[in-house]
């Protein structure tokens, strides 16, 4: 059982604590026209794939999808509402593959792994590799990938 | 699929092309409209969320001369964090063809892309790999 002791006063998990193996899964997220919007507000990208209802009509997809990192970065999020984040010290990399499109009103959820998990050559963290896929409400895979992660190690 | 023509297709690509974006300063508001859109925020105490700057970094490339690439798909990345960016950093981005391959629907490009803070230091760097369209006939 989980003890107050495994944890940072935050809650955050410690390296020690996290074992290879475990899973979870986020909340739903439904992506809307609004978030793809404010999205390409934000970073400037207004590739016609995101913006142009009617070109996209004629399209493969039939109508506007989100932007990949869109999807990339809510499931960023989410990983933060799994409810047992890790005490991160430093996010060190990323492999990623954007396998289907996120259309508007599609939900999407998080799925995680612990994959691996190994010591550095600093005692005081350890790296952690998280499997991660992307599933929208047909449990079709959209988005997968893993990530990299600097974990604080429990304080001797 | 077609693509308007103010585009740069799979033809137009160039190997080894470097392109040099604008920059841009990281702010609050930025931070603050990233984290109310996606719900994200940095994995290190007081950095930027990480990948803030990779979304604004697109944009960026959006404002460069060349016309923007006439991407059908993004496909994969794979992107490392270097250092860490602060409110106040100020950034832009560069991205070299490294690979390009005729496809069946258009061709896979292959983009190295770097992130590069004010005091000349790469911050952030990635391996992009987009299918683009071919040029209408």
């Amino acid at each position: 059982m989980l003890s107050y002791a495994d944890m940072t006063p935050s809650g955050r998990r410690y390296f020690d604590e996290i074992e290879v193996g475990e899973e979870f899964e986020s909340p739903g997220r439904t992506v809307t026209e609004t978030d793809i919007v404010l999205f390409a507000g934000l970073s400037g990208d207004y590739n016609v794939l995101h913006t142009d209802a009617e070109f996209m009509k004629k399209s493969i997809f039939g109508e506007r999808i989100a932007h990949g990192l869109l999807g990339l970065t809510i499931q960023s999020g989410l990983f933060y509402r799994t409810g047992r984040v890790f005490a991160t010290l430093a996010f060190v990399g990323l492999k990623w593959k954007f396998k289907g499109p996120i259309k508007i009103g599609d939900t999407i959820r998080l799925r995680t792994r612990v994959a691996s998990k190994r010591e550095t050559s600093k005692a005081d963290r350890g790296l952690v590799v998280v499997e991660r896929t992307v599933v929208n409400q047909r449990d079709e895979v959209v988005q997968e990938g893993e990530t990299e992660l600097l974990v604080e190690r429990r304080p001797a | 699929m077609t693509v308007a023509a103010t585009h740069t297709f799979f033809e137009d690509t160039k190997l080894n092309d470097l392109v040099t974006s604008p920059a841009m300063t990281l702010t609050e508001a930025h931070l603050s409209l990233y984290s109310g859109i996606t719900g994200d925020v940095a994995v290190e105490p007081g950095a930027v969320a990480e990948l803030l700057p990779l979304c604004l970094s697109i944009g960026l490339g959006w404002r460069v001369p060349q016309p923007p690439l006439a991407v059908l798909a993004f496909m994969s990345m794979d992107y490392q964090i270097v250092r860490p960016l602060r409110v106040g950093d100020t950034v832009y981005g560069t991205s070299r063809v490294v690979s390009r391959r005729t496809m069946r629907e258009g061709g896979i490009v292959i983009e190295d892309h770097e992130i590069i803070n004010q005091r000349g230091e790469v911050a952030q760097r990635g391996r992009f790999t987009f299918l683009v369209a071919r040029r209408p006939a």
